[in-house]
């Protein structure tokens, strides 16, 4: 149906389009995030300590929610660093 | 009305192990005078490198406490730790009830040498990459499993 229609929706020309990611906590159905799990945390902070947007992370809105306030949490209690550099 | 809280504290790791554990008493018995109800205290973690120092401060032993308590009690016992000068750091938050599905919390008790926070770098391209072998994983052991009973039947 929509391929009749191609020029309404154009592809990204001469790019592969980038592969959807999954929020990696509803596939680990986890219903809570922990502030103390930083091994998790982390990796959803670039190297400097920033938490990664949405659109890098792949997360749910909800997961990244939670996944902010578990961060925060974390900096407050220095498990994890405000800022690096 | 009693709630579950969890506590988390930072005690100075200048202070000697004996006053340490008159301080973790006196927090302990301050939640008990005022209506709690202590569950458990944790000091797994103990003694645990910052990720920032505080007060100049590099490391710091980490208390975890949970307990049931009436909704006043937070507050009477965040004003006592503002005042305790060998508490650097101290964080109560509610427990909720759904917490089923974690993870228990990482119960190692953390090497002295993990300044992982700045060795972090490493790890930041890995999400995406790591989260795919572990839904793989589970998927692969079950029909193992499965096929053992077939082959007995056979």
């Amino acid at each position: 149906m929509s391929e009749d229609r191609g020029e309404r929706r154009p592809r990204p020309r001469g790019g592969r389009r980038p592969r959807r990611k999954v929020c990696t906590f509803c596939v680990d159905k986890i219903e809570f995030i922990d502030y103390k799990d930083i091994n998790r945390l982390r990796r959803f902070t670039n190297e400097r300590g920033k938490i990664l947007p949405r659109r890098m992370s792949g997360n749910c809105a909800k997961h990244q929610r939670q996944l902010s306030e578990a961060i925060k949490r974390a900096r407050a209690i220095a498990l994890m660093p405000y800022t690096v550099d | 009305m009693m709630n579950r809280y969890e506590m988390i504290y930072i005690v100075d790791t200048g202070l000697e192990e004996a006053a340490r554990k008159e301080l973790i008493e006196k927090v302990s018995a301050l939640i008990a005078n005022n209506g709690g109800e202590i569950e458990k205290v944790d000091e797994t973690w103990g003694k645990r490198r910052l990720a920032y120092a505080i007060d100049y401060k590099t490391e710091g032993w980490y208390v975890l406490v949970t307990f049931k308590a009436p909704a006043e009690l937070p507050r009477e016992l965040e004003r006592n730790l503002q005042i305790n000068e060998n508490v650097l750091r101290y964080l109560v938050v509610k427990l909720v009830e759904k917490r089923s599905s974690v993870k228990p919390r990482a119960s190692r008790p953390a090497p002295l040498g993990a300044p992982a926070e700045i060795a972090a770098p490493v790890e930041e391209a890995a999400p995406a990459v790591e989260a795919a072998p572990a839904v793989e994983a589970p998927a692969e052991a079950a029909p193992a499993v499965e096929a053992a009973p077939a082959a007995d039947a056979e």
